[in-house]
């Protein structure tokens, strides 16, 4: 591994600053306009409008992220290794959660994929006839 | 002095990276989802904190500084979800109609499946935020009051179920269009279908990538108006 050029280690320092940035300029206006979406949720909107105005993503902004949401996992760790110390929730709390879980899931992945279908199919005939 | 560094950040935060380097490790080696780092890591850390009984509280307060990289990652999902805006100009309204739809379906139906069988509050508030990406459910359990753990570990439960059972069912379907396959594993099964989407192909992979950041943002504008806290 080559150490990173200062031009190389200033792209990343924008990158996080400008996460960081966009960040905490969301949840102002969040809190500002008392939103009932996450202040982050806000951000990452920004974010995007900023990137979309922009035309394309800086190259520190992309490789700082890419990093980021590989590390994703790690962040939430904490918070899903909590699940082991629920003392609130019975053995059916459990079982009733689970059974959502997976029929939800499939219901939901059969719902999905058969509307798609027809929704493309018909776009499709659309195309053909013109 | 050795209690006290158990109970400091100098112990948590070696022992959460050390957990999902070795849970990376072990899911590249593997390649089956049922093995994502996040199981593995979670086990890792719970029989750690088991063993030397270290209460989760404390382990969670030195936790600090991953939480606070949480929000930035938030921030970061807008960056795939630019690189992939180019997809809906192929394909256009039937994958943003379907995201839509499938952002309050997806826990609509789980929800309903549990207030069927009789659950409480806090397990029906943890499942609305089942088919969000992590990072989003949990900024957004925090605004509706739902347990963070209970909220992850349904996500998690969630993520890897959908990516296992996604592909055969939309195959079993008749279905063989990747884009099809992607945005579907995409809104149900977050970053885990996502990840799993990649793996068949780049096409199928951007579009997992855009339903779920979409279906995130969306779910993130309006599960909060529809639950009132």
């Amino acid at each position: 591994m080559t150490a990173p050029s200062p031009r190389e280690l200033a792209h990343w320092v924008l990158g996080i600053a400008i996460l960081f940035g966009c960040e905490r300029l969301g949840s102002l206006i969040g809190k500002a306009l008392a939103l009932p979406v996450p202040g982050t949720v806000v951000g990452m909107l920004l974010l995007l409008v900023g990137l979309m105005v922009y035309g394309s993503v800086p190259r520190g902004l992309a490789k700082v992220s890419a990093q980021l949401l590989f590390l994703l996992p790690l962040l939430f760790l904490p918070a899903a290794t909590g699940v082991f110390f629920l003392r609130d929730l019975s053995l059916s709390d459990w079982l009733g959660l689970l059974a959502a879980i997976l029929f939800g899931t499939l219901i939901s992945l059969t719902l999905c994929t058969l509307l798609l279908r027809r929704l493309l199919r018909k776009t499709d005939i659309v195309h053909n006839n013109e | 002095m050795s209690s006290e560094l158990l109970h400091s950040p100098l112990f948590a935060l070696p022992l959460s990276c050390g957990a999902f380097w070795f849970g990376v490790l072990l899911y590249r080696r593997t390649g089956t989802v049922l093995l994502h780092p996040i199981i593995t890591a979670s086990l890792l850390v719970f029989a750690a904190l088991y063993s030397l009984d270290i209460p989760y509280r404390d382990y969670q307060d030195a936790s600090g500084l991953l939480y606070v990289l949480l929000g930035p990652a938030v921030v970061a999902l807008a960056v795939p979800l630019k690189q992939n805006l180019t997809v809906i100009r192929r394909a256009g309204w039937p994958l943003l109609v379907t995201i839509a739809i499938g952002a309050l379906l997806a826990p609509a139906v789980a929800v309903g499946i549990a207030l069927l069988l009789g659950m409480g509050k806090s397990v029906l508030l943890a499942l609305s935020g089942k088919s969000i990406t992590t990072p989003i459910a949990l900024a957004l359990a925090e605004k509706i009051h739902a347990t963070l753990s209970l909220t992850a570990a349904i996500v998690v439960l969630t993520g890897v179920f959908g990516a296992l059972a996604g592909p055969p069912l939309v195959r079993r379907l008749g279905i063989r269009d990747e884009r099809i396959l992607g945005v579907v594993l995409g809104i149900n099964a977050h970053a885990v279908g996502t990840a799993r989407a990649l793996e068949i192909s780049a096409l199928c992979g951007a579009c997992a990538a855009l339903a779920m950041g979409l279906c995130g943002a969306l779910s993130a504008l309006l599960l909060p108006l529809i639950i009132a806290p």
